[in-house]
């Protein structure tokens, strides 16, 4: 680009980021040259990079408004009417499950992705991985060519490569895969081990449900995947499983809806399940638990033997732990636990965390078998593409036969373990050691750069492929997009390795349903693909029973446990937005605040207070954590809520060669995990550093300072008061200002001091209600909203300088005298578009306005940023332009045309000092009101046909939204409810966005 | 019979055996002089400092707002802060001689001219702020009322326009109230002047005054009319400035009792800021007999009441929060005594509670370094006074999720410094080439200006005596 601004110290943006001269010089080898690329297939990628290359040449870098051209349509594709969006069915793959969605596109390009309502593992809904995948689609970063050696190579190459080397069959090829549970992919990886006899072929996920899997061979005899039915249960026993954390389980969207359906109470004489977590970092699930304990996870084992030892005692099929006992036995929880879960035989439900070991999980699996929960709340069903070997082994078996050079090739499909596996696994060394190595992946990472072959991959929205959900819904995935990059699917990469040619991922697909449908294929495919969903096949649920030699295999675990030695552990996890790194690029999920800590960008090392007192540290300080083998270094942050004498740390950060968003971010701290302890290792040493290291925050105070922000109660308490969310119960009888003198004068609401405008005197009239009781703070709505909005990534700095600009933010507070345990609480804020809004007052050109239909209107044109509207907002909610956000979000890099694709043409982007808040979503409010208008003659939609962006992304449906005016509307009726409140309410803003109170279900026995 | 009337003797107000020439003398030396090399080092140090301040505004325009320090809970940080302060110091000029003139308070004079430009030169610093602090100066005339092709007029409710209002308003007139007084004086420049061009400049200036009686009556009665007009502007200016913080509804700002407390505040700090300048230029330009002690005295007086009504605001506040059981009022209370800024509450305290009860004492009043010093601080606390009502209250307000801590940027420093630049090039033209004293009306209020008083001393002695203002036998 022709201007250059130098400003080292400043951090603004990705753009500026994106001048600094190493990453300048990256790009320019990444794209050598411009104008060759018109001899390739004419893509959109290359009209694009002209466009770009054109633009840069004219130098308009420097102009205000951009000169674009425009190409029209000369041939109008079908069913395409400009303006209006398209909505296919496709699905997101995640490891090897899947999430049936629908995506929006504008004129061809992906613009949002939404649940598919007719998937069950969707039912509609979506979680943060989903919401962001657009901006994981459209990033500039991801890798563009087929490289060799590090050079620039073409799919030709790489295809008539793969014919040569492979002609022999019988070499000893390492396929080393990332999960897939595409049936298509199953049959290529059964061609391949056919044609290749003396292959091996493992299946590698830092993070996965290997150990689970592991837990129910050892426990059934059979590996088989555990299936929860959370809607079935009364009592959940999470025993460090935060099954609401996407990155901890890859059903999480299916999961929450089971779940939410046992903790929705319409009314005071409903019931609700009761969540019991035991933890050591404080997770989502914790703060949704009704009751917590904080425990090490290193305890865990223990304390889930003593479970089972203690259920033992009162039914059978636990005998392998009658004669067990250790410290916890006689602990207050494990009585109750016990109580608990013997009252709700058949309606309860044991879970342990993914990484706990198979051990756990067997016990884990005996437990449910014996309480009779099998069939109920938990099933048991074979999966095809799960292979029995235990994968963990065998991955480091083969990386230690790679070692010795004992392969002729090394195939990697989507996984990167030079920056995932375990440190006692050199996974360099392997690749050196072997002569032929071949990867394919979205970024040119870690592994692409230590291997022979780099294969671009595609997107899912870009390419063809299938797969099962979690419990065998099987889908069909097709691109909404030709290939960017022109990317390779891992079909079309391992039809290319097994056949040495060139087949198309669709063809791939389309052969492999052929067997499942023998008649009426065409229809059958159609409708497949338009309903995103394949109605005929699941997983065969599995009877099981107890294995017979599981009694001796429980003695023997349970007595070679070894004893925590009581020190310091480290635990390692996922990173809550990121996963294992794979989402490390992806600005707005980067940019997310993590649910309990409110932490954006970087990784932490977590940690009780009274631990940091401990060690010394306080936030942001810098340690050094030693185990026998390694050492990381972590910024401190101090985690109310988290068990003593542990440190939580996050994976996938720290990276130096990704892309530019994820070279920002944190530390990696891989190296602390191995094969034999991939989640906690107790032999550390905590050193502080003299330095410190900032962290980029949303949230400084985590106490309400009393105020009624979030009411709730207990059930028992609801079913005794059902009027404990109104203004005079929360705050201990107390009036709510002007309401007598409202009621002398007959009014709803207290009297103010301008003239208000009645309502309605227009229909429809929005508004929204939030029920705390169903939100679990994900943060789904915030991406959702982002990506709806076209909100800019603003960066590490201006978060922390406050000026995060997220439309609705998820506030978490914490509550309780106990300091090092309190209950958490969340609450999703947007804008609660006030009848009396206080921002309207006070802006001196009017920017700020009431619209007929209620709602509270920003003018972004008519702004000039004197930000007196968002200092008059008592909710904090109106987000403000401080630099150009906006231009630099969507002009970094070479190439900006390609991350501005993923904006929603439906709404506007705004300038540099413009005021920006929630809109209720406008757009989709007023083309409701167009396509209604055009079909009935009026401008009333019918209810629950306008979804606003958080609530049609909300995993447990928490949000609702509607016309005020339709009394039996859902949002009517949930205003009606007892439960319903208005945030700040003495203020008399009259907010058409109105809370529910939270329940919690918790055992009097441990209040 | 006869009866003796003893008139109690006041003092004289212009100290030193001066007669009507000697005063113009003094007066008009400055102006007419060759202009003195240490006024050019400090008018070449204010000049850097204010380019410092135009190259930052340029910045920020470049950049946007965000080179300052502002977040999302405090939209409003040292701009606002400095904007009200700088409002506030403008007080002065106004009270001094629109209010003092219609009490008939003859002191007034020895200071009048000199306030009335610190005032309009503070206001010039004040406007500069609202008008930048925008994140759109391109389209800030969209706060005037003119009619344009929109149909879109501005928002009659917002405070901010009022400000529009009340500060232009407040700015024009005492522009014209200044200049009226100084017609007088540029007369008697013209008629002092020996270079041409001096000749020509202030003959323009002065408007063919001839010093008839017909000018004088004239002159008279626009006077008056114009103190008339400035008299509410002066309560009125800031009080408006206070309605953006109590119109609206965040705990700490959402008060009613704002507007006396503001201008209060705002005559307690103007007084001082008159102080600390006075002190520096009777010194310099040796004006000692007219800016007098006794004068200093009198301003640290009205300085000392000014600031006891702003230590007594400061306990309403923590009253009406204790007794109006509103939760975030008694919350934002305690946040400015414990809480992210103490520090500035406390330095407030100290500067504008403790200080002025120094002046309780004559010594204290009458002691030239010491009244610097505590006008100095008063000016420190004033300007934290309006951090912690701008910058604590915003930062926390209702919901604690929302709650983040404000610190400036190095851009908000130099800014803010840079105005003394803008301030300083002015008020260092205006001792250059003005008369800094009201020359007319200081001789005014001089014994020989009364119509007796050669008749009574009975002497072509002018001015010699004089310390009895009028002793009356009457047989």
């Amino acid at each position: 680009m022709s201007t250059e601004k130098k400003q080292p110290n400043y951090w603004k943006s990705l753009n500026e980021l994106a001048q600094n001269e190493e990453y300048k010089k990256y790009l320019e080898r990444e794209f050598p040259e411009n104008a060759t690329e018109l001899n390739d297939d004419v893509s959109r990628r290359s009209f694009l990079r002209v466009m770009g290359a054109s633009i840069a040449l004219a130098g308009f870098a420097a102009c205000r408004r951009p000169v674009q051209k425009i190409i029209p349509y000369t041939k109008q594709p079908e069913d395409l009417v400009q303006g209006e969006p398209l909505y296919y069915a496709s699905a997101m793959p995640f490891k090897d499950s899947l999430t049936g969605l629908l995506v929006e596109t504008h004129e061809g390009r992906p613009t949002k992705i939404e649940g598919n309502d007719l998937h069950p593992a969707s039912h509609g809904n979506t979680n943060t991985y989903q919401q962001g995948a657009v901006l994981g689609l459209y990033d500039p970063d991801r890798s563009r060519y087929v490289r060799k050696q590090g050079n620039r190579s073409s799919w030709n190459d790489f295809v008539s490569y793969c014919k040569e080397q492979f002609a022999d069959t019988s070499q000893r090829i390492a396929f080393i895969s990332e999960a897939n549970s595409s049936p298509t992919y199953q049959r290529l990886k059964e061609e391949v081990l056919d044609k290749f006899p003396e292959a091996e072929w493992v299946t590698y996920e830092p993070f996965g449900e290997e150990n689970r899997l592991e837990g129910n061979k050892l426990a059934f005899g059979q590996k088989v995947r555990t299936v929860r039915h959370f809607d079935q249960c009364d009592v959940i026993v999470s025993l460090d499983d935060d099954f609401m954390n996407p990155a901890a389980n890859k059903n999480n969207v299916q999961d929450l809806r089971r779940y939410t359906q046992r903790r929705t109470v319409a009314s005071n004489d409903g019931d609700m399940s009761r969540l019991y977590a035991v933890e050591s970092t404080y997770s989502l699930t914790g703060s949704n638990a009704d009751n917590r304990l904080r425990l090490k996870s290193s305890e865990l084992p223990k304390f889930t033997y003593a479970l089972a030892a203690q259920l033992s005692r009162k039914i059978d099929g636990l005998e392998a732990f009658s004669q067990y006992s250790n410290e916890f036995s006689q602990h207050q929880w494990i009585e109750i636990l016990t109580d608990e879960l013997l009252g709700s035989r058949g309606r309860s439900l044991v879970t342990a965390g993914n990484e706990h070991s198979p051990e756990v999980h067997a016990a884990v699996a005996a437990i449910n078998y014996a309480l009779q929960n099998n069939g109920t709340t938990v099933t048991y069903h074979a999966v095809p593409h799960i292979d029995e070997e235990n994968q963990r082994t065998k991955f480091a078996r083969m990386v230690d036969e790679m070692q010795n050079g004992q392969f002729d090739a090394a195939v990697l499909i989507g996984t990167n373990p030079v920056f995932t596996a375990s440190s006692d696994l050199d996974f360099k060394e392997a690749l050196n050691n072997t002569s032929a190595t071949l990867h394919l992946s979205n970024y040119y990472n870690e592994t692409s750069r230590e291997v022979n072959w780099h294969v671009n991959r595609t997107h899912f929205l870009e390419s063809w492929g299938d797969g099962y959900s979690f419990d065998g819904t099987r889908t069909l995935i097709q691109p909404v997009i030709a290939p960017l990059y022109s990317g390779k699917s891992e079909l079309e990469f391992l039809a290319a390795i097994g056949r040495g040619e060139q087949t198309k991922g669709h063809d791939l697909v389309r052969q492999t349903w052929r067997s499942f449908y023998s008649t009426n294929f065409e229809k059958k495919w159609k409708t497949a693909l338009h309903d995103g969903v394949d109605s005929e096949g699941h997983f065969p649920e599995q009877q099981v029973r107890l294995a017979a030699d599981f009694a001796s295999q429980a003695q023997q675990f349970t007595a070679n446990l070894k004893d925590s030695n009581g020190g310091l552990e480290l635990v390692v996890r996922p990173g809550t937005t990121i996963y294992d790194g794979r989402f490390a690029n992806n600005g707005w999920l980067q940019e997310l605040p993590r649910p309990m800590t409110k932490n954006t960008w970087d990784n932490v090392a977590l940690m009780s207070p009274s631990t940091a007192e401990k060690l010394g540290v306080e936030n942001e300080d810098m340690i050094q954590i030693s185990t026998s083998d390694t050492q990381i270094k972590l910024p401190v942050w101090k985690q109310p809520g988290h068990a003593d004498n542990s440190i939580t740390t996050t994976v996938g950060q720290g990276r130096s060669k990704l892309g530019r968003v994820a070279n920002q971010a944190g530390f990696n701290t891989y190296p602390a995990r191995t094969t034999d302890r991939p989640l906690v290792r107790h032999d550390i040493s905590v050193k502080k550093l003299n330095e410190t290291y900032s962290i980029a925050n949303t949230q400084d105070h985590h106490s309400m300072e009393g105020r009624a922000l979030i009411r709730e109660t207990t059930l028992q308490n609801y079913r005794e008061n059902p009027d404990f969310a109104s203004y005079e119960n929360a705050y201990d009888g107390a009036k709510l200002p002007g309401k007598k003198f409202a009621k002398e004068k007959g009014e709803k609401f207290a009297i103010p001091l301008f003239d208000e405008q009645k309502y309605p005197d227009y229909e429809p009239q929005w508004g929204m209600s939030i029920d705390l009781n169903a939100c679990i703070g994900c943060g789904t709505c915030t991406i959702a909203c982002q990506a709806e909005n076209n909100i800019p990534v603003v960066g590490k700095r201006e978060v922390k300088r406050g000026r995060e600009m997220h439309w609705i933010r998820t506030d978490r507070y914490f509550k309780g005298d106990d300091e090092e345990n309190p209950e958490a609480y969340h609450q999703p804020v947007p804008c609660m578009h006030c009848e009396l809004a206080p921002c309207e007052q006070v802006c001196p050109v009017a920017a700020t306005t009431h619209s007929d239909d209620g709602m509270n209107q920003m003018t972004y044109n008519r702004c000039i940023g004197t930000r007196y509207c968002s200092n008059n907002c008592p909710y904090k909610v109106r987000r403000f332009n401080f630099f150009n956000y906006t231009q630099e979000f969507l002009t970094s890099g070479s190439d900006p045309e390609i991350v501005q694709m993923a904006m929603n043409p439906d709404v506007s982007i705004r300038f540099r000092g413009v005021m920006e808040k929630c809109t209720y979503c406008v757009q989709r409010v007023n083309r409701a009101k167009v396509i209604t208008k055009k079909k009935t003659g009026s401008v009333k939609p019918p209810d629950g046909m306008v979804k606003t962006a958080c609530q049609q992304a909300c995993p447990t449906d928490a949000i609702s939204f509607g016309d005020l005016t339709d009394r039996t509307s859902e949002v009517s009726e949930e205003k009606m409810n007892e439960r319903t409140y208005l945030l700040l309410e003495e203020l008399n803003t009259r907010p058409r966005t109105s809370y529910m109170a939270k329940l919690r279900n918790p055992n009097p026995e441990l209040a | 019979m006869s009866t003796t009337y003893e008139y109690v003797p006041k003092p004289a107000l212009v100290k030193g055996d001066h007669d009507f020439g000697d005063i113009t003398d003094m007066i008009c030396e400055t102006p007419l002089q060759k202009t003195p090399p240490l006024w050019y080092v400090a008018f070449g140090a204010a000049n850097i400092l204010l380019l410092v301040m135009l190259a930052l505004i340029g910045y920020l325009f470049w950049e946007g707002t965000g080179v300052w320090g502002l977040n999302v809970p405090a939209g409003w940080g040292w701009a606002i802060v400095n904007f009200v302060w700088w409002v506030g110091i403008g007080h002065a000029g106004t009270l001094i001689s629109a209010i003092l003139f219609l009490f008939r308070q003859d002191w007034r004079t020895a200071i009048n001219r000199f306030a009335e430009a610190m005032t309009i030169f503070a206001v010039m610093c004040a406007g500069v702020f609202p008008a930048i602090h925008v994140g759109r100066i391109w389209f800030i005339y969209w706060v005037f009322p003119i009619p344009n092709q929109m149909a879109m007029w501005p928002n009659f409710t917002s405070p901010l326009l009022w400000d529009v209002f009340a500060v232009s308003t407040y700015f024009t007139v005492s522009v014209l109230f200044w200049y009226v007084g100084l017609i007088p004086d540029f007369a008697t420049l013209r008629d002092k002047a020996t270079s041409k061009l001096q000749k020509i400049t202030y003959g323009i200036f002065s408007l063919g005054w001839t010093g008839s009686f017909r000018d004088w009556w004239n002159y008279e009665k626009a006077y008056m009319i114009l103190a008339g007009l400035a008299t509410p502007l002066v309560l009125s200016v800031h009080t408006v400035v206070s309605f953006d913080f109590s119109v609206s509804l965040i705990p700490g700002w959402h008060s009613t009792i704002f507007p006396p407390y503001f201008v209060a505040g705002a005559i307690y700090s103007g007084f001082a800021m008159v102080l600390s300048l006075m002190i520096i230029a009777r010194k310099i330009y040796g004006l000692e007999d007219i800016m007098n002690v006794d004068i200093m005295e009198k301003m640290n007086i009205v300085m000392m009441a000014t600031g006891l009504l702003v230590a007594f605001a400061y306990l309403m506040e923590g009253w009406t929060a204790w007794y109006s059981g509103y939760i975030y009022e008694q919350a934002i209370f305690k946040l400015y005594v414990v809480g992210p800024y103490d520090w500035g509450f406390w330095i407030l305290m100290f500067c504008n509670v403790v200080t002025p009860n120094f002046l309780w004492s004559k010594t204290v009043r009458r002691n030239v370094t010491l009244t610097f010093i505590i006008s100095i601080l008063v000016n420190i606390g004033m300007w934290f006074e309006r951090f912690m009502i701008a910058v604590a209250s915003l930062s926390t307000d209702f919901l604690p999720s929302s709650w983040d801590y404000y610190s400036p940027t190095w851009v908000d420093i130099w800014t803010y410094i840079g105005t003394f630049g803008l301030f300083f090039t002015f008020f260092l033209l205006f001792l250059r080439f003005f008369p800094m004293i009201a020359i007319a009306e200081v001789k005014a209020v001089m014994p020989q200006a009364d119509p007796h008083y050669y008749e009574e001393n009975g002497s072509n002695d002018h001015g010699k005596s004089g310390d009895n203002e009028l002793k009356s036998n009457n047989d």
